[in-house]
């Protein structure tokens, strides 16, 4: 396992009346993608403009890059971008323009600007789109910008607060490639926090699931699932062309078959070692075609719920 | 520092670029040409006038002072009401934030630029009522009178700094622009207008006037407004009416650009005082060439102090206020 890049100790941040990080101790690996997860109000946006020193935690440390969020937030807002929430720019300026303003924050020598926005706003698929305003802007070019925003001092890590809220379907398969490609390309290490399953299913190699402040699970998807479904050792998904009550009655007789599920023509059969052979054979005698047949991995949907209910 | 800079820069293109200032600053320049005409005029047909007189000498009820203090409040605030919320709303305030600069660059920047075009302003607004004032009379200030138009330039950009202190505090207290616009109009109307119904009213309560009871003639009436007790009363609503407006930042801005352009008499009230006062070419008693600056700075020094104090508190307050900002979840 590479260096942790993010550690957070006992992170604690109160709003008046509500604690919104609770004693959160979070780490993250240089070079990986890491998805923070968790419905609205769990403390996701509260980490991400703690970490960045947006925002003074009321207890506890946390190190992002070797430096303290709180002593070196500037020097932590030099190695790390993020895109916010709801990020905005100036809409009577141009993209390059705004670009330009911050490459000058981020201290870029002014030779180098030029050349890095336009790098970077084709990078992003804005190339076309230098001259025009912002206020002209799509929701997804916004975004999209607001990602060239990010990569623009050439960070070793990138906070995403909910990139992708918004988005249609094709530009949210943008920015997750984008993402992706980021990664592998730059090494960076992509902090993604979202509440949407699917994306971090498909895009994160780590999650962590926060829930009331506190983190409740971190933990490669693969892991997360084997340690909720511990019980269950295999399963196999299958559809049928029928499906009758002695077929289901027949498979569960089957040495080693635990329990089978139905819905409609499609059952879950769990097994405690591999009878797939004898299942499709007990099928097949029974004169029902198999149509489909794989073994089930679990959604981190179904994952995230049973976390949640752990929890509760 | 050097991200206050960045910001500075930014700021002052957008603020000089922005249509509500080349809006206002318009409308200034035509109104203070028009003034300095005026002035002028008045100096011709006054001989001894001082050629400070362009600046207050008006025929047609407006001067440069009074304009000053009729609009200035509108210029200072309206480049300040939304500097911060706008921001907020839009989003990029947390961009901003999320880059390496240390926060107060931002508040910091943001005034210095604001304060930067609004002292433009002020140096071309006079320097071309100058050169109107020059090419109409056919000769130009002294070097005592040079001084004293610097000086009544910096105070004039010193209270237009206060109203955009004042703009910035509003919006930085409030997160919708709406919120700050209504809190612009509203001190506006309160300092150009209220101010001074309530000074009058509040001095015809402490000091009443017994008006002749029945039906009284004119000869009567006549001889009680003319009795000395008569004016001592009328003398103290006046002084209470003056301690009033005395909080007024327009008013001490009057008092103290009278004074340092050497008209004397004190301050007219914000609206219709200044107007009759400083207005009508009737009878701006102005020392003739002028008083002396050294001494009219040590009379108005404490009005000067007051809108100094004023700008720096309502900065102060407002860079406070930014610098522990919650940037929440929801914005």
């Amino acid at each position: 396992m590479s260096q942790p890049i993010i550690q957070t100790q006992e992170l604690t941040k109160h709003y008046k009346e509500i604690k919104a990080l609770d004693h959160l101790n979070l780490t993250v690996f240089e070079g990986e993608i890491f998805g923070f997860l968790g419905p609205n109000g769990a403390g996701k946006t509260t980490t991400l403009l703690t970490l960045m020193g947006l925002t003074v935690p009321t207890s506890g440390t946390a190190t992002v890059g070797g430096y303290d969020i709180v002593k070196d937030s500037k020097k932590v807002r030099q190695i790390a971008g993020m895109l916010p929430e709801g990020a905005g720019f100036y809409e009577d300026l141009t993209a390059r323009q705004n670009l330009n303003y911050i490459c000058q924050l981020n201290d870029i020598p002014k030779l180098e600007r030029e050349k890095t926005i336009k790098e970077l706003l084709d990078a992003v698929g804005l190339g076309e789109r230098v001259d025009m305003k912002v206020e002209k802007f799509s929701r997804g070019m916004k975004q999209r910008l607001g990602i060239a925003q990010v990569l623009i001092k050439n960070p070793k890590i990138a906070f995403f607060d909910e990139p992708t809220i918004a988005l249609d379907p094709q530009g949210v398969k943008e920015i997750r490639e984008m993402l992706i490609r980021l990664n592998k390309e730059k090494d960076l290490t992509v902090f993604l926090s979202s509440h949407l399953l699917y994306e971090v299913q498909q895009t994160c190699q780590r999650v962590g699931i926060i829930r009331a402040g506190k983190l409740i699970a971190a933990d490669t998807i693969e892991n997360l699932s084997e340690r909720i479904g511990g019980k269950d050792k295999i399963v196999v998904e299958l559809e049928l062309s029928k499906v009758d009550a002695d077929l289901i009655r027949e498979i569960k007789g089957i040495n080693g078959v635990l329990s089978v599920d139905q819905e409609n023509n499609k059952i879950n059969v769990h097994m405690e070692s591999d009878k797939s052979k004898e299942v499709s054979e007990t099928i097949m005698k029974h004169g029902a075609t198999i149509l489909l047949m794989r073994p089930k991995e679990r959604s981190l949907e179904e994952i995230f719920m049973e976390y949640y209910k752990e929890g509760a | 520092m050097a991200g206050a800079m960045t910001v500075f820069r930014k700021e002052l293109s957008d603020d000089l670029g922005s249509r509500r200032y080349l809006v206002l600053f318009g409308l200034i320049l035509i109104l203070s040409t028009l003034s300095a005409y005026q002035g002028a005029q008045y100096i011709r047909s006054n001989t001894g006038a001082s050629f400070l007189a362009i600046f207050y000498g008006s025929e047609y009820g407006f001067s440069f002072t009074t304009l000053m203090v009729f609009f200035g409040p509108i210029i200072g605030l309206s480049l300040g009401f939304d500097a911060i919320n706008k921001e907020r709303t839009s989003g990029s305030l947390s961009v901003l934030l999320c880059q390496p600069i240390y926060r107060d660059s931002v508040i910091n920047g943001k005034f210095i630029a604001a304060t930067t075009a609004l002292s433009l302003l002020v140096a071309s607004t006079i320097g071309i009522m100058s050169g109107v004032a020059v090419s109409v009379l056919g000769f130009g200030p002294g070097l005592a009178e040079v001084s004293k138009i610097v000086v009544f330039a910096l105070l004039t950009a010193v209270y237009l700094a206060f109203w955009l202190g004042l703009g910035i505090l509003f919006s930085t207290v409030t997160k919708k622009i709406s919120t700050s616009i209504l809190m612009t109009v509203a001190t506006w109307l309160f300092f150009s207008i209220v101010i001074t119904i309530v000074a009058a009213l509040l001095a015809n309560y402490i000091v009443p006037i017994a008006m002749p009871t029945g039906p009284s003639g004119g000869g009567g009436g006549e001889g009680l407004f003319n009795t000395p007790e008569f004016r001592a009363l009328m003398q103290r609503r006046n002084t209470i009416q003056t301690d009033i407006q005395m909080i007024s930042p327009a008013y001490l801005y009057n008092q103290a650009g009278s004074a340092i352009l050497g008209i004397t008499g004190g301050g007219g009230g914000f609206g219709g005082g200044g107007f009759t006062r400083l207005g009508g070419g009737a009878n701006p008693f102005q020392a003739a060439g002028g008083g002396d600056l050294g001494k009219a700075l040590a009379i108005v020094w404490p009005q000067i102090t007051a809108l100094v104090v004023g700008m720096v508190i309502c900065f102060a307050a407002s860079y406070m206020l930014f610098l522990r900002l919650e940037i929440r979840p929801e914005g």
